[in-house]
């Protein structure tokens, strides 16, 4: 026999208990990783913090606006090379590179979204798949600047000195730490944007743009300025990724980088806040050990087909991703209600 | 002097029309597909590229070129039919986006699949013209590839095909039916869901058809379609999504545009072809959006 | 010729009909009345198989509730839909053509026979449907049914959209056909007074159940019910 379901109302203070036990089991598990976990460990989750910031920016546009990008691989390296380029020509401190390395990524985001007001999601896919195409060819080409094919070295992020870590034998958990702590920001302003009144302008927008329209919420600024912090996010991301893996270089941030990107938040279940980590943290574990299968890198092969009949999959199966799956099964078992406003007295009558 | 350009002019010109035919075939097969479907097919390079693998491998077991195309084509049309009828209908009604990570699914999982069977190597694919040196005829004093001739007519053989089938035939009266208004086409007895599956088939098999041609010139390889559909994309994009004529002009042109900045402006690298031919097209459109001779859909609210 | 019992039908999880009854017997016009959401359209989409429905629905002594739309024409059931739902893209001669897609004869009589009876169409007949009139859609639409050489005409709100005067043509061209062809029509409606005028029978359906059941003359002059349901 079912049982039904426990009831509480959202914003009640039950709700709220139940919420901080929830983060704190969470934070338990990920803090005591941190300080326990060896380098190689503590590099797997940085890894899987690293995707779950590209993937809540990507998570970000398509969750929200409805529209699709194939090409957030670009913004990655973008944001990935600019960090390398300002440490290793211009010996920049690796701490400060991340605001260019952002801002960057939010023009050119801008610029790209701009002409996309214009149309439907189907050319924004499009034009992101040009640019996922070109990016690597970009970098081949202009030697100069980036180092051409051969990329650039010695990007390192030693922990600074207000930091408990010492020297470089500590970057890997200075790091593990600098990436959680980002991952947190990212997703905190990933969350209140939503609860904003853009936020909810988004929502609005992937629903009906008609109707959308004629509310008064302004298309325009709406879907640049998500594309541009959808963008920004990944920048961060390759920032991160190359200061990790202390170098740079174009096989690192191709097309299928961008797909990986997409199977990632599929996974995850799209349109919901810890999606982008579940889903990193699959695709992680999946990716890894579709190595074994013999390929070198990426997901070639036989890997490569598994991923893509994922993706099939997983859209016919739980379109909703894991977390789709998990809500579902959370609901068996907890019933969160609108909270029920109290009726305003009927106009005239005597209370 | 003069006489020297108007020959490479002519030359470059066949090459772009040429390559500009396969962007064509490409591009029409997109056009096919969005027409009855309203979806862009995102894996349609991989489609075809799959079935060029597939006439390869059948010439070197013997079969002449133009059977193993005729074969690759006949598998475009089932491998089509089949992702319509198996994975694209059963996935449109649940969003739009669900679509296109199918589609994209259908992108990553097709073009590893080429590798694990045939390798990561590039292949030779023979050409159904004839190829050798010196097989070419001069135009005006220039000397033009008999293949580039044969493609450009290829293109021309279908696009007359093309409109025969859906001016004069009955089932060419359905799909266009279909693509005009689905709910009418029900009323009138057709079998909505089987048009749509010839649709997407035909689609997969002028697809394999433009991958087969390219291959000889392009060198079959895991990453040939890539550009290609791109360009091919952008130039349904560009021609008004539901316009068939649009996309063959379209296609046409960005064949030329293509040979032309790799002839004539070679400051303009080979990597740098896509983005700024992509820059040409994102200026065309953000002119007139529906495209050049498409439709203007108003949306009833 | 047509037998409805227990009809229900509906969008998702809402029933929109509950229950219908109702039949049309040989070469006659029976019509449905009811007001704006009472599930006229659904009623029709019902019969011709293009809305989820359950329930019996016999047509000649064959269960098509079960039928997909495609078979449903090849019974010789055709509709005329809301709105003329022309084939816009496609020219005149296209659209009659597309009618007669579940033929399998050659159909250039009726393409004549069509010509004839709207002139207008055979001027036009190169034209994009789209480029004509509502009243040309209309009697396109009507045409294009026809194609099918259907025994049963569904016809969903025709006068909807229309000027007063085309509608007076448009129910005259529809007794003229009923009494010449024979084919039988069921037309739902909310403009009570020129269906009632055509029809034998009618009912009236409000929100998904019929509620008056008769004589299309009687409901006719009924003032009681002329003014609680018909708004006249």
């Amino acid at each position: 026999m079912a049982r039904s379901p426990y009831v509480v109302e959202r914003g009640s203070a039950q709700h709220r208990v139940l919420q901080l036990v929830g983060f704190a089991l969470v934070g338990l598990v990920v803090v005591r990783a941190g300080l326990t976990w060896d380098n190689a460990g503590l590099g797997k989750l940085t890894d899987v913090f690293i995707i779950a910031i590209a993937v809540t920016g990507l998570n970000l546009l398509v969750g929200f606006t409805g529209q699709i990008s194939i090409g957030h691989s670009a913004f990655f390296g973008i944001g990935a090379y600019t960090t390398a380029i300002l440490v290793d020509t211009y010996e920049w401190s690796p701490g400060w590179t991340f605001l260019p390395a952002v801002a960057v990524c939010f023009v050119v985001g801008v610029v790209v979204g701009v002409p996309a007001l214009r149309l439907k999601g189907l050319y924004l896919a499009l034009v992101t798949l040009a640019l996922g195409v070109a990016f690597p060819n970009l970098l081949n080409r202009y030697t100069s600047i980036t180092g051409g094919p051969l990329g650039i070295k010695s990007v390192r992020y030693l922990p600074p000195d207000w930091t408990p870590f010492d020297g470089r034998k500590d970057t890997a958990k200075w790091l593990f730490w600098l990436s959680l702590v980002l991952l947190i920001v990212v997703a905190l302003v990933t969350s209140n944007l939503l609860r904003s009144r853009i936020g909810r302008a988004m929502v609005a927008v992937r629903d009906n743009e008609t109707a959308a329209a004629v509310m008064g919420v302004n298309l325009a600024v709406v879907k640049t300025v998500v594309f541009g912090i959808s963008a920004a996010m990944a920048g961060l991301a390759g920032s991160l990724f190359t200061l990790k893996l202390t170098l740079a270089d174009p096989t690192l941030f191709t097309l299928v980088l961008s797909i990986e990107f997409l199977v990632a938040m599929v996974i995850g279940g799209i349109a919901s806040t810890w999606g982008p980590v579940i889903g990193a943290l699959v695709f992680v574990y999946l990716r890894d050990n579709a190595k074994s299968f013999g390929e070198d890198q990426g997901i070639d092969g036989i890997g490569g087909v598994a991923f893509g009949a994922l993706l099939i999959v997983v859209m016919f199966v739980a379109s909703g991703g894991l977390v789709g799956l998990a809500r579902r099964l959370k609901a068996k078992v907890l019933r969160v209600l609108p909270r029920v406003p109290s009726a305003p007295a009927p106009p005239g009558a005597t209370v | 002097m003069l006489a020297f350009a108007t020959d490479l002019f002519i030359q470059r010109t066949f090459d772009g029309l040429a390559k500009g035919s396969i962007y064509a075939l490409l591009a029409l097969a997109l056009v096919v597909v969005f027409r009855g479907s309203g979806q862009l097919n995102f894996a349609q390079g991989e489609m075809a590229l799959f079935c060029a693998f597939f006439a390869q491998t059948l010439t070197l077991s013997g079969l002449p070129v133009v059977l193993a195309i005729v074969a690759a084509a006949l598998s475009g049309f089932v491998m089509g039919a089949g992702v319509e009828r198996f994975l694209i209908r059963p996935i449109e009604k649940k969003s739009p986006i669900a679509v296109v990570v199918v589609a994209v699914g259908l992108f990553l999982g097709l073009n590893n699949l080429v590798a694990v069977i045939w390798g990561v190597d590039a292949r030779r694919m023979p050409s159904p013209f004839p190829n050798e040196a010196d097989d070419f005829i001069r135009i005006g004093g220039a000397a033009v590839r008999l293949e580039r001739l044969g493609i450009i007519a290829v293109l021309l053989l279908l696009v007359a095909l093309l409109w025969l089938m859906f001016n004069r035939t009955r089932i060419g009266l359905a799909m266009r039916a279909v693509a005009n208004n689905q709910p009418s086409s029900q009323l009138v007895g057709i079998r909505v869901g089987r048009v749509l599956a010839i649709g997407w088939g035909l689609a997969g098999a002028i697809g394999a058809i433009g991958a087969s041609l390219l291959a000889p010139q392009a060198g079959l390889s895991g990453a040939m379609m890539f550009g290609p559909f791109i360009f091919a994309a952008a130039a349904a994009t560009v021609g008004g999504l539901d316009s068939p004529v649009g996309a063959v002009v379209a296609g046409l042109a960005l064949g030329l545009i293509d040979a032309y900045i790799v002839g004539y402006l070679t400051w303009i690298g080979g990597d740098l072809v896509l983005p700024v031919t992509f820059g040409i097209i994102l200026a065309v459109l953000v002119l007139k959006p529906s495209g050049l001779l498409g439709s203007v859909r108003v949306e009833r609210v | 010729m047509l037998t409805v019992e227990g009809l229900r039908a509906g969008y998702g999880p809402v029933e929109v009909l509950h229950g219908l009854d109702f039949t049309v017997g040989d070469g006659e016009i029976v019509v449905i009345l009811g007001a704006n959401g009472a599930g006229k359209t659904t009623t029709i989409r019902a019969v011709s198989g293009t809305v989820a429905r359950r329930g019996t629905v016999l047509f000649e002594g064959r269960d098509i509730a079960s039928a997909s739309p495609d078979a449903v024409v090849r019974a010789g059931v055709a509709q005329v839909p809301q709105g003329r739902g022309t084939f816009t893209d496609l020219s005149v001669e296209d659209n009659l053509m597309a009618g007669a897609y579940v033929r399998s004869g050659p159909v250039k009589d009726d393409l004549d026979r069509w010509y004839s009876t709207f002139p207008i169409l055979a001027e036009r007949r190169h034209q994009k449907a789209g480029s004509l009139s509502g009243g040309e859609q209309q009697m396109l639409a009507i045409a294009r049914a026809f194609m099918s050489r259907p025994r049963l005409l569904l016809c969903d709100e025709p006068s909807l959209g229309l000027a007063p005067l085309i509608t007076q043509d448009l129910f005259r061209v529809l007794q003229t056909l009923n009494r010449d062809l024979g084919t039988a029509i069921l037309l739902v409606e909310q403009n009570a007074n020129l269906a009632l005028r055509i029809a034998q029978r009618a009912h009236v359906l409000e929100t998904g159940s019929i509620v008056i059941s008769g004589d299309a003359a009687q409901l006719a002059d009924d003032d009681a019910v002329k003014a609680a349901y018909l708004g006249m």
